[in-house]
């Protein structure tokens, strides 16, 4: 009796602990199945499908739908402007997170030491993580000496010398590499790396601070142990903070990966939002773009993912 | 043999003390200058002050030549022998977008709105961050994974269907296109249009599927993860439940983090324009936000840059300076709260 007893109320217990845990979520399982869920599966629906303003309906009526399959899908992989956007973004990808992860690393080992100034440093080096997004990245983008920066990038000018505002002539730095026995590619890779500093810099905020977050979480005993041991600096760094930072280089590749693509500097992005706003743009069609490109994206992320979590260390804990 | 060492100066903080066979301090100077460790040590930190001046230069710079512009007359923008320190100071530009662009309504508006959405997100990530992390119920990998889903989706991709959706809005009303939800049974089969008022944000922001809520409830998770549940077991133990457990015990403990939660999502949601073009889209309306601001040159300067031939050059002189006047309020807020952000981080455990 007594034994039946107990096991029922365990149970209950048990039963009482599940039901507060959708208690705390139920904000957001509402919000998916009654907001998210409605819009995410329209928005498919809509690429699939032409949106025609019916006759003579007022300016805020539903529009009907005619499905037209996949033709939006074709049209948009045909369209060359299209794919060499998809190219350019994918290649600033390639370009850009591994140099984000790596510079976030190395200031966040940096700042983690003690140094002079550190508080301050750490003040400013957190300052894009709240202000390089949404109205400063179009006015930055759409600054007047940014384009001419970029313009005479392009042009092979000069031109953006006297601006004042820009860091570095990249024209010297492609003048120094070209006589070093390197080859061209390198030097190009180079030469956009050092082009693109100000964007890592401003785009490795909240990666920096992930970072930081997982060198505090390493226990001191550790490092006084390799101390004893008679390590140095470079063997503790690879021997000890690398695999007990893998995790969190997770994180920040696919951190960064979907930063860079949802950013709407990316060329993608701007790619649509210009059709967007050019008059006689096909919303279908600007949907079905956004859904090829989310796909691409997914299958970076896969791979990604895959190659980085065959290498990440987890420390067991207890 | 005197060997007792005799205390010379004594104070609260310090002690000095004088025994035999203690070297001078020159000598100890000297001592220590001749080991090699200091000199390595002392080079290794002064090529990382530098360094550490060098990005922090690039972070500032923007920023300073913006300021300098700001104050510049329209004769400064075009004279190629000013670079930062403008030779006729004005400051036309701040008063004609204060006056003209709405920047006091604009203002009022986004903060307003900026701080309804923070509060809710940062409430609603501790709420389903602490029920994803302490509770085991069906489904509770599923809900994480549809959390990171909102996160990866552009809302871009979303843009038509969201429109659509807060224009007409009615709960479940989309599945099917014909189909009328709940709100339009007693509306007499209308639906409600949510566009050019706060609703749309605010009812994003308290279901947490708002801009990037994903990563606020993953951050949120992943601390009370590292919250020991002994905590909570004597909370219950001494006959307390498990919501005043958390509003009692848990919440007043994750304060650093919420102050980063709250900073990022006021922060992203004040210097947003994507949601403000989406959902705020009626041209006659009166309820200006900041980017309104930057939108457009102000009249009177308009007028006086007809036949200016630095037109285009001053006229992003006056977006950067809109740039700034939006900023303003957030640099004054991070200031305060920059030491809560990298504490609330450290403390996070964001690890694994």
């Amino acid at each position: 009796m007594t034994k039946l007893k107990l096991f029922k109320k365990k149970a209950s217990l048990d039963a009482r602990k599940a039901m507060s845990g959708y208690l705390f979520v139920a904000p957001f399982l509402i919000g998916v199945l009654a907001i998210y869920l409605p819009i995410l599966i329209d928005s498919i629906y809509f690429s699939f499908s032409e949106i025609a303003v019916k006759e003579g309906a007022g300016p805020g009526a539903l529009p009907d739908l005619v499905s037209k399959g996949i033709e939006y899908y074709k049209f948009a992989l045909d369209a060359k402007s299209y794919t060499d956007a998809l190219l350019s973004a994918l290649q600033t990808l390639v370009f850009q997170v591994p140099a984000i992860i790596i510079f976030a690393l190395f200031i966040a080992v940096v700042l983690n030491g003690k140094m002079l100034g550190r508080a301050v440093f750490r003040a400013i080096f957190f300052v894009p993580v709240i202000i390089a997004t949404g109205v400063m990245e179009s006015i930055e983008a759409s600054d007047y000496f940014t384009q001419m920066n970029a313009a005479g990038m392009e042009s092979g000018e000069e031109a953006a010398e006297t601006s004042g505002n820009n860091l570095f002539s990249a024209m010297d730095l492609q003048g120094l590499l070209a006589y070093m026995p390197v080859g061209t590619d390198l030097v190009d890779v180079v030469v956009k790396l050092v082009n693109s500093v100000f964007d890592i810099v401003n785009f490795s905020g909240v990666q920096m601070l992930i970072f930081l977050a997982g060198l505090q979480s390493i226990s001191p005993s550790i490092y006084e142990a390799c101390q004893i041991e008679g390590a140095t600096a470079w063997e503790t760094f690879w021997k000890i903070t690398f695999p007990m930072i893998s995790p969190m280089i997770l994180v920040n590749a696919i951190y960064s990966i979907i930063d860079s693509f949802t950013r709407s500097g990316n060329a993608v992005m701007n790619y649509i939002g210009r059709a967007e706003n050019t008059k006689g743009g096909n919303p279908s069609i600007e949907t079905a773009m956004y859904w090829i490109y989310f796909i691409v994206v997914i299958l970076i992320l896969a791979v990604v993912g895959g190659i980085c979590s065959t290498f990440v260390f987890y420390q067991r804990r207890e | 043999m005197e060997s007792t060492p005799v205390i010379t100066k004594e104070t609260k903080k310090s002690i000095h003390v004088d025994y035999e066979g203690k070297l001078s301090f020159k000598d100890r100077l000297l001592q220590k200058l001749k080991a090699s460790n200091t000199w390595i040590k002392l080079a290794i930190n002064i090529v990382r002050f530098i360094l550490m001046l060098g990005v922090s230069y690039v972070i500032i710079n923007p920023f300073l030549s913006k300021i300098a512009g700001s104050f510049m007359s329209k004769e400064d923008v075009i004279d190629s022998t000013v670079l930062l320190i403008p030779k006729h100071f004005s400051v036309d530009i701040y008063k004609y977008l204060f006056l003209e662009n709405h920047y006091l309504n604009a203002f009022i508006n986004t903060l307003t709105l900026s701080l309804i959405c923070a509060v809710a997100q940062t409430l609603v990530a501790c709420l389903v961050g602490y029920g994803l992390s302490k509770f085991k119920f069906k489904g509770n990998k599923i809900v994480m994974a549809v959390v990171l889903l909102t996160m990866v989706i552009p809302h871009n991709a979303l843009r038509v269907s969201f429109m659509q959706h807060f224009s007409h809005f009615d709960l479940f009303n989309v599945i099917a296109w014909d189909y009328k939800g709940p709100i339009a049974l007693f509306n007499g089969g209308n639906t409600v249009s949510l566009s050019d008022t706060y609703w749309p944000l605010a009812l994003m922001s308290i279901t947490g599927i708002a801009f990037k809520n994903g990563l606020y409830i993953y951050m949120m998770r992943q601390f009370f993860k590292g919250v020991p549940d002994e905590l909570e077991e004597s909370a219950y133990v001494d006959g307390s439940g498990v919501i005043r457990t958390f509003f009692q015990i848990i919440l007043p403990l994750s304060i650093p983090m919420m102050i980063t939660i709250f900073l990022f999502s006021f922060s992203w949601q004040w210097t947003d324009e994507f949601y403000a073009n989406l959902f705020f889209t009626d041209p006659e309306s009166t309820l200006y936000l900041m980017p309104d601001v930057y939108g457009k040159v102000p009249k009177t300067l308009s007028n006086a840059i007809k036949n200016f031939s630095g037109k285009s050059i001053y006229q992003s002189v006056i977006r950067n300076t809109a740039g700034l006047m939006i900023i303003a309020p957030l640099i004054i807020m991070y200031l305060f709260c920059q030491k809560f952000l990298v504490q609330g981080i450290e403390r996070s455990g964001l690890v694994g």
